[in-house]
């Protein structure tokens, strides 16, 4: 019985041994109390590692030339990832914001990048450029010129200096002064938001109308040549025929390919043009050119020209503006703009597009090079297979606005690439890839169409524009219903129904609202690491899952004491809306599934672990939590509508609600980090589908609905 | 080796070796132990680093330390009592004063095994375990360091040494085992409970908000969730925080385990007599 005995004095060694111990604790003890957790300032990291939020860095106007945002490197106390802002007043807002110190606490230390030695100037828009990337300074030492003529792509910029001699100078350039950071975070930012987007969309919708008047008007000519009586062909007509005059083309089928170089109306009267299976059937060089009530088919099979791809690769193929041999999205603009289609359209602005149906064989009308088309009544009848052929609308740098057009088949009903402003609406979606797929475009409306049975996705938007508006679109039996990429991305009103996925948070700065998910495998996913974005007034009605989310820290779903409707959260003994809704926990997540979780809720290890759940938001990970479920849906006559198996589309009108209430300015100061961005790849390797960058490559198929990256917004 | 501190080391002693040979002691540490690690594995908090495992465990911990206290220390210096040792102890030269710190100390000494080393451990595996859950973007620590978690074990051991004294008087007090249970039970529920509810109903009663600053620490759970804002939780949101004097705060923590020894140690002194006049003042009314 030697183990212990408390009666026998103790051994020399074993007295040091305990004194020792007793003195480590005594001393830990202290030093934990001594030492200040907050000294230690974190180096820089490479910037590309940091969580970006802030303006895009993907609009057109940075793709394409050297112009540069500054940026800043943010280390907050609870929030393990580095977060990157685009734009030093991206930063500069979230500090009197309070709800960015609610969600990651206050800022341990930020960096911004000064440009002493990188040459800073402006480019010939005016936007900030600089020949060297500039370095990292503490923010609180560096000198800012404000009120510069240097600018970003969304409006004023601030420009950081290391040194008061580099700011100075730059000052006497290009204007503007040069002040300390206390004067730099004190000032206030004309910054736009996803509220902005939002209060623009009935403004785009709008500016379509006058985009469609204006087509109708310009397609309406007089007639000077009719096919058959006083040309033999369509294509002869149509060189025989002056400039703003109508080539009529009486009932029949024509078997040709022609090429349009002359701003006339080609009319037909359910007239048929079928090419011989080898090029484009309809090609147009010319600006103003209108082409109503024809059908096409017979163009060739080819979705991409190796011939163009191959003379880009040496040099001066693609778009304009090469300077420097390649330009920056040149693969894409090969791969994608040089194929086949039933109308084809290059460096032909003001094209017009009424009452056409194509039977296309790849590309159903093909855009290049500022094609500017007004589309109405096309029918795009693709292959069965998506991998035959390709889009119902492939837009290169071309803006569209497309109304009730219908894609069916193929690869993306359409496709936008720099496509900035393009409106897509009550057009009618099925059975493509994606329905509609956007890249590097911004600013755009996708509103009030329907999307069925899309292999991928109904709405995806990759890369990372800004100021989308996806609005009043009704997707079902699809893969995902909305997953869009970007900033300041207003999701609104949109109803998402029998989906594996509803709609994904992928798009940072941005506001989801007033959607309804309902019978989806998953209603939302949130992916972005770092929630910036709005999430509110939604309904979650009949999901399997009403919410998942991705790594990252918590994320807030509502908007102060407004939340979302979840079907089942307010079951159980407590006032409706009172008690957080968490769609991620197990039990939560039940709870519209088996009445039997309600018990579960309500017991003490239950209630316990939702006591503090929402406290040091920043260092929780991987779950959603709405704090304020709201009691009643915010939409219940589209979630009866969208449940009824006899009802068609359901589209909400949310032009006379957002008109309504344009006025509110709805306080969206912290939105206006106007995050930016949203991929930057995404955050589990899955989330690189929507986050990628080449538009060649959805990767993924069907099976897994993952979105892509994003966010979250928050407000405690 | 006379003395004063020969009688404590004697008792010390004594009363370690009572506290190693009863089992349950070692079961109420593994107990401990699950119950705290399994908290944190299902609130996710331990997960991503010390100051959301400390949010995470703050609420129970205030609850169950000062259970484990009370069970380490109600029967401390009842049983001698109950069983005539403390009889046969007082006929060698230990004063009562050296009696009630050895066994005190040894309890106290108790509870650092019972209770630290669960949460120490439990600290570890946050250690060990806590890591962003993506590493493709760059991390780092935030304002979070094993240091924080350091000082609210600190706080801890001082909530239940504060309670560990405070049921060591109640079992002074005890007349019966039973007694005893009940007013432990009684003590605890007064200690995690009733100071909140005194606070509380002040308040309602229209007392300013101005005095919850001085009032908040004068409970021990108040102190010890003031100390853990202030000192932990805190340090992660603006960096000034003004939840709790933290003088008055230790003060109040200190204050009660020696309330606790103290009035353990004049029961023990001056109960019998008082039990007499208690005993004279009944017979007189009943005869």
């Amino acid at each position: 019985m030697t183990v212990f005995d408390p009666y026998g004095d103790p051994s020399r060694a074993l007295r040091i041994a305990l004194g020792a111990l007793l003195l480590a604790a005594v001393v830990a003890t202290a030093g934990a109390f001594a030492a200040d957790p907050e000294s230690a300032a974190p180096s820089p990291v490479a910037y590309d590692d940091a969580v970006e939020l802030g303006l895009s860095s993907e609009t057109d106007a940075l793709m394409a030339g050297s112009a540069r945002v500054p940026r800043t490197q943010v280390f907050y106390s609870q929030l393990q990832y580095v977060v990157g802002y685009n734009g030093v007043e991206s930063f500069a807002a979230t500090l009197g914001d309070g709800r960015t110190e609610r969600q990651f606490g206050y800022p341990i230390a930020a960096y911004v990048e000064t440009f002493d030695d990188a040459r800073p100037g402006t480019t010939e828009t005016g936007l900030f450029e600089s020949t060297f990337a500039g370095e990292w300074t503490p923010a609180a030492e560096a000198v800012y010129v404000v009120g510069s003529d240097a600018r970003s792509p969304a409006g004023e910029t601030v420009v950081p200096f290391r040194t008061r001699e580099a700011a100075e100078a730059f000052a006497a350039d290009h204007g503007g002064r040069a002040v300390g950071w206390e004067a730099v975070r004190s000032r206030s930012y004309d910054t736009d938001s996803a509220a902005t987007v939002r209060s623009m969309a009935p403004e785009r919708w709008d500016a379509a109308d006058e985009r469609i008047a204006a087509a109708e008007r310009r397609a309406d000519r007089p007639v000077s040549v009719v096919v058959g009586e006083d040309a033999p062909t369509v294509e002869a007509a149509v060189a025989a025929a002056p400039a703003n005059t109508t080539v009529v083309v009486p009932p029949g089928t024509y078997e040709e390919t022609l090429t349009v170089n002359e701003s006339v109306t080609i009319a037909g009267e359910d007239a048929r043009i079928s090419g011989d299976g080898d090029g484009s059937v309809i090609t147009v060089r010319a600006p103003d050119v209108a082409l109503t009530g024809l059908s096409v088919d017979g163009s060739g099979g080819q979705t991409r020209d190796p011939e163009a791809a191959r003379e880009g690769r040496e040099g001066g193929g693609g778009s304009g503006e090469s300077d420097a041999g390649e330009v920056w999205d040149t693969n894409i603009q090969l791969g994608y703009g040089h194929g086949d289609a039933g109308i084809r359209a290059v460096d032909a602005p003001g094209l017009v597009v009424d009452d056409v149906t194509v039977e296309a064989n790849a590309s159903g009308l093909l855009l290049r090079e500022g094609s500017h088309a007004v589309v109405r009544g096309l029918r795009v009848d693709g292959t069965a297979e998506w991998q035959d052929g390709f889009m119902g609308i492939t837009g290169m740098q071309s803006r569209v606005t497309v109304t009730d057009s219908r894609f069916e088949g193929g690869r993306d009903g359409i496709y936008l690439h720099r496509a900035d402003g393009s409106v897509v609406r009550n057009s009618t979606f099925a059975d493509n890839r994606y329905g509609t797929h956007l890249m590097y475009t911004g600013d755009a409306l996708l509103a009030d169409n329907a999307f069925r049975n899309e292999l991928f996705a109904g709405i995806t938007v990759m890369t990372r524009p800004s100021g989308n508006a996806i609005v009043g679109n009704d997707v079902r039996n699809s893969s995902a219903g909305v997953q869009a990429s970007g900033t300041r991305t207003y999701v609104g009103y949109n109803t998402l129904v029998d989906n594996e996925l509803g709609f994904s948070t992928s798009s940072r700065g941005s506001l989801y609202e007033r959607n309804v998910a309902a019978d989806n495998e998953l209603g939302a996913r949130a992916t972005t690491v770092v929630p910036s974005s709005r999430v509110v007034a939604n309904d979650f009605v009949g999901n399997a899952e009403h919410a998942a989310a991705g790594a990252g820290a918590l994320r807030v779903w509502a908007d102060g004491d407004r939340g979302n409707y979840w079907e089942g959260a307010n079951v159980g003994v407590h006032e409706p809306g009172e008690r957080a809704y968490r769609p991620t926990s197990p039990v939560d997540g039940a709870l519209h599934r088996e009445v039997a979780a309600v018990a579960v809720r309500e017991s003490p290890a239950v209630a316990l672990l939702d006591r503090l759940r929402g406290t040091v938001p920043g260092a929780r990970s991987g779950s959603v939590i709405d704090p304020a479920p709201a009691s009643a849906p915010y939409s219940p006559d589209r979630i009866d509508a969208a449940l009824d198996p006899g009802a068609g589309a359901v589209h909400a009108d949310w032009r006379a609600e957002l008109d309504g209430r344009s006025g509110d300015g709805d306080g969206d100061a912290a939105m206006n980090a106007r995050d930016r961005n949203a991929t930057s790849g995404g955050i589990d390797p899955r989330a690189k589908r929507n986050g990628s960058t080449t538009p060649a490559a959805p990767v993924a198929p069907a099976t897994s609905p993952t979105p892509a990256t994003t966010e979250g917004p928050g407000d405690a | 080796m006379t003395g004063p501190l020969t009688g404590v080391a004697t008792v010390f002693r004594r009363e370690l070796a009572t506290v190693v040979r009863t089992p349950g002691y070692g079961v109420l540490a593994v107990g401990l132990l699950a119950a705290v690690g399994g908290l944190l594995a299902a609130g996710g908090g331990g997960a991503t680093g010390f100051v959301p495992a400390v949010v995470d465990l703050l609420l129970p911990t205030e609850a169950l330390v000062p259970v484990a206290a009370v069970v380490l220390g109600y029967r401390a210096l009842l049983a001698d009592g109950a069983s005539g040792e403390l009889a046969v102890i007082r006929t060698y030269p230990v004063r009562v004063g050296e009696y009630v710190a050895g066994v005190l100390l040894a309890r106290t000494v108790a509870l650092v095994a019972v209770v630290g080393v669960p949460y120490a451990v439990v600290g570890v595996g946050v250690w060990l375990t806590a890591a962003p859950d993506t590493g493709i973007f760059a991390t780092h620590a935030g304002v979070d360091s094993p240091l924080l978690y350091l000082r609210f074990l600190a706080f801890v051991l001082l909530l239940g040494a504060a309670y560990v004294s405070l049921a060591a008087a109640v079992s002074a007090l005890a007349a019966s085992r039973r007694s005893a249970i009940a007013l432990g039970a009684l003590a605890l529920v007064a200690g995690v409970l009733g100071g909140d509810l005194l606070l509380l109903r002040s308040l309602g009663g229209g007392a300013s908000s101005a005095t919850i600053p001085g009032s908040l620490p004068l409970t021990p759970n108040g102190a010890f969730r003031g100390l853990v804002f202030e000192h932990v939780i805190g340090v992660a949101f603006a960096p000034e925080g003004d939840f709790v004097a933290t003088g008055r705060a230790v003060g109040s923590l200190v204050g009660w385990t020696l309330l606790g020894a103290v009035v353990a140690g004049a029961t023990l002194a001056y109960g019998r007599r008082v039990d007499a006049a208690i005993e004279r003042v009944r017979s007189g009314f009943g005869g």
